[in-house]
């Protein structure tokens, strides 16, 4: 069973903006009350190539899962899980790109679910706009010995990431903001 | 692998000691990357310092078997750009 979705949006910002500002969406003080199930996130590995202009970063994401059904916690005797995500992400200065692939790395004889997201300058307005794509998918484990139940999870996760990707859209243009007016006042200031 | 059972809390602070490190290691990469990098000036890395701070820090902190291991590979693919971009999946990364 595979469940897939795909998400575009456009960011009427322009491709550096809105990828700092992708780099500090989970990092900005004031993301942990929008997007209150990241625990925690570090980066792992960092690599730049400087050859060719491109950033390599692995970092891992904690998240908190959504309530889960009652089999499943009668099962694993609690509430909720704590989950690492791992992201692997890659940033072609010169080409202007930006890929993310996040999978989970708990529960992966239960569910596996990958994200893969991609920011990109607007083909109509290369140096005004971005495209963010996004596609998921979710898969459970067809032989798990638990496979309703994982089935249920799997709609569970599912609810949670899209709500999740539009709370994070909303961040990332909240941040996009946030950059524009601080490059204004910037200019501004570097003019006197 | 690694559920962490109804740690939330702990599961948190298990890399707390390197919280500090890791703000530091995140003002200097954010404003190189918005600076310098995201503009098409990526000749040289200006958080090498930070980076090396909170690396060692995770190194001896970070709880999660599964996490140390990419850590602890992540040193030993330092110098090799394909391991990184292989085991990251990134098929599409030269599409569009």
């Amino acid at each position: 069973m595979v469940r897939a979705y795909t998400q575009e949006h456009v960011y009427r910002h322009p491709w550096d903006r809105v990828t700092t500002a992708a780099w500090r969406k989970f990092t900005d003080p004031d993301t942990p009350a929008v997007l209150s199930h990241i625990l925690d996130v570090h980066t792992l590995s960092r690599r730049l190539d400087s050859a060719t202009g491109r950033l390599l970063t692995t970092r891992s994401i904690t998240v908190r899962s959504p309530t889960l059904p009652f089999l499943v916690r009668r099962v694993l005797g609690q509430d909720a899980v704590v989950c690492h995500c791992v992201e692997s992400s890659v940033v072609d200065a010169p080409r202007r790109s930006m890929d993310i692939v996040a999978r989970n790395a708990s529960l992966r004889g239960l569910i596996e679910v990958e994200e893969r997201s991609s920011y990109r300058p607007h083909p109509d307005r290369p140096a005004e706009w971005t495209v963010f794509r996004q596609e998921t998918s979710i898969r459970c484990k067809p032989l798990s010995a638990l496979a309703a139940v994982a089935e249920k999870v799997e709609q569970r996760c599912a609810d949670r990431f899209l709500q999740n990707s539009v709370k994070g859209r909303e961040v990332v243009e909240r941040i996009c903001k946030y950059l524009e007016a601080e490059s204004s006042s910037a200019a501004a200031a570097a003019s006197c | 692998m690694g559920i962490s059972r109804n740690r939330a809390a702990s599961s948190s602070s298990s890399a707390s000691p390197c919280a500090q490190l890791r703000s530091a290691y995140h003002d200097c990469f954010n404003r190189w990357y918005s600076e310098k990098f995201s503009k098409g000036r990526c000749e040289e890395d200006e958080c090498v310092a930070e980076w090396d701070k909170y690396k060692a820090c995770l190194v001896q902190h970070l709880e999660d078997k599964h996490l140390r291991q990419i850590l602890l590979e992540s040193e030993a693919s330092l110098y090799s750009v394909k391991a990184d971009a292989g085991s990251s999946g990134d098929a599409n990364v030269t599409s569009h």
